[in-house]
């Protein structure tokens, strides 16, 4: 297969609405973005030059339309070339970046978009007058709708179900666990001019928020957000030919869905996905599971709940099984830490917007690599390797981890 | 002409109604309906018992037979949810749990209900029988399961009863 590099990052600003655009009009503006991004680092392009689309689109039902991908197809100028939606729940992004490497990998496009978009918050119930609870019944419609869709199901209770299982098994993560990674997450994105959740608050705040479904309470939560990430992915030749002064490889990208009825895992606790994708996305970037920490600069996390990045920091290979809590208790996450987990703000910080959030994660960590992430720039790149990661669907079947190299700081 | 942004919303709502088959599962369903059995299947192979119950075995590839588990089983996690959907916020705090049921070798999502609904009642580990609803439709809220020593409480009122 061909290299593959990300040229361009494109990135709106998540928020819990925006009254002002429509879907497309937030796809299309996370594209220029991406273009006036590639043109920064050399390129000269516009949207013309963009020969296929990756549309990474979760939910139809936020959109109030099927098939939104065409409709963003036809606003953003892409007529007449080949167009793909990927829908894998909270893995959408990562799973779009995968496919848009292979697109450009393979050979089919040199030059290629990889593009996510949500807007949920037009999703309204008459009944509380408040779009949250639509939202999450929007969502709980991707469960299995004869054994699990009646019995109340939801996305935290789902992901709450193998947090408590974890725990169950090893001792962690406990609350307080849980609530350190809402801190970290919040106050990363105090430095992160796009995030949704910027905020300074203490373990004791995470505590005291309402609870939602035991022991998840109220921040330990990511918000639903509306937001639009675009990547330009290149060939190698296009690289060359564009003269691009900083293209970050795509080297690796690893896949994996799980059973998504969590009662047929073998063990409740774990996100299997996670590590069959991490194993491979490894493999593939030449990388090793059990020394990953020391070969990458730092991860951004789909910390969809606290529980779960506690979890994702095991079964990605940072730390062995049952010390994920103990890893944020002595500061290896954190900005300054071992491996800095979701300098952006993740989630629970910059914002979920479904489609759009392993697009913006990838995003993020190109930028991190290139240098160019602004007041949330990580210090210390010395591997000149980061990895974005993405889970979703029903019990977190879905999921994907890219792993990104700067040549540059790699030779260093 | 002022200039300021003004959104313009419009109500929609989008509703599409079902029949929808439960194909080669119809007999789980029957049976839970008409005469309260739980019926599981166990591959023709390998011996797994599914439950919920799928005709084939996507281990092996090969079809699966039906087979009654208990009515009775162990918690393998809960949760006690707060808030929740449109569809259900109003039955919020309710417990759901992935029961592994005796006889079955994967674990059911099903509804808990307690007279005292703490995390305490239904961790893992604690053992619950299943409850019916007298007035049985053929669907997953044909039943739910309670603790074993809330067992005679719950099927004693008027809306349930017990099965085996």
């Amino acid at each position: 297969m061909r290299k593959v590099a990300i040229i361009g990052v494109g990135i709106t600003p998540f928020k819990i609405r925006w009254e002002d655009k429509t879907y497309f009009e937030l796809a299309y503006d996370a594209t220029k973005l991406a273009l006036e991004d590639a043109n920064k680092n050399g390129a000269i392009i516009t949207h013309n030059d963009l020969q296929s689309t990756i549309y990474g689109i979760y939910n139809e039902l936020f959109e109030r339309q099927f098939m939104p991908d065409i409709f963003i197809n036809s606003y953003i100028g892409m007529n007449d070339k080949p167009g793909v939606r990927v829908a894998t729940g909270g893995a959408t992004g990562g799973y779009a970046v995968r496919t848009a490497y292979a697109e450009v990998a393979s050979g089919l496009s040199d030059l290629s978009l990889c593009l996510g978009v949500e807007k949920c918050a037009d999703c309204y119930d008459e009944q509380t007058g408040a779009s949250t609870p639509e939202v999450l019944n929007s969502i709980a419609f991707s469960t299995d709708m004869t054994y699990e869709y009646p019995m109340g199901v939801n996305a935290a209770s789902s992901y709450v179900s193998m947090v408590n299982a974890h725990f169950e098994e090893f001792g962690s993560p406990t609350e307080e666990q849980m609530a350190l990674v809402s801190v970290k997450n919040h106050g990363n994105a105090i430095n992160n001019p796009k995030a949704q959740s910027p905020m300074k608050i203490t373990v004791e705040d995470v505590l005291n928020s309402r609870i939602i479904c035991y022991p998840f309470k109220l921040l330990d939560c990511c918000l639903y957000s509306e937001a639009s990430a675009a990547l330009i992915i290149a060939s190698e030749e296009k690289v060359k030919e564009l003269k691009v002064e900083n293209p970050i490889w795509i080297t690796g990208v690893g896949a994996a869905n799980t059973d998504c009825f969590i009662g047929n895992r073998e063990d409740l606790g774990r996100l299997y996905s996670n590590i069959h994708a991490a194993k491979a996305a490894y493999k593939m970037a030449g990388l090793e599971y059990d020394k990953i920490k020391s070969q990458i600069d730092l991860a951004e996390l789909h910390d969809a709940f606290s529980g779960q990045e506690v979890i994702s920091y095991e079964e990605l290979g940072f730390v062995p099984f049952g010390e994920g809590g103990k890893w944020i208790e002595s500061g290896g996450p954190l900005m300054d830490g071992e491996i800095p987990c979701c300098p952006s703000g993740g989630l629970i910080g910059c914002g979920h917007a479904v489609g759009a959030t392993g697009i913006m994660s990838t995003g993020e960590a190109a930028l991190q690599l290139r240098g160019d992430a602004g007041k949330h720039q990580v210090k210390t790149i010395e591997n000149g390797r980061a990895i974005s990661h993405s889970i979703g669907g029903p019990g977190a079947a879905y999921a994907a981890i890219i792993v990104m190299e700067n040549e540059e700081a790699v030779r260093k | 002409m002022n200039n300021e942004f003004q959104a313009h919303e419009i109500r929609d709502v989008i509703k599409i109604n079902y029949k929808y088959t439960m194909g080669g599962q119809s007999k789980f369903f029957l049976e839970l309906m008409k005469n309260k059995k739980i019926l599981g299947a166990k591959c023709t192979k390998c011996g797994k018992v599914w439950m919920p119950p799928r005709i084939n075995c996507s281990d092996c590839f090969v079809p699966a037979d039906w087979y009654e588990v208990k009515h009775t089983g162990t918690i393998e996690v809960s949760t006690i949810v707060w808030y929740t959907t449109s569809a259900f916020i109003e039955n919020i705090p309710y417990g759901t749990a992935y029961v592994r049921l005796d006889g079955a070798d994967t674990a059911l999502l099903q509804g808990i209900f307690s007279e005292n609904l703490v995390p305490s009642k239904i961790k893992r580990g604690k053992r619950v029988k299943a409850v019916f609803q007298k007035e049985r439709e053929g669907k997953m809220t044909d039943f739910f399961f309670v603790p074993e020593d809330e067992y005679l409480n719950w099927i004693n009122k008027p809306e349930f009863e017990g099965g085996e």
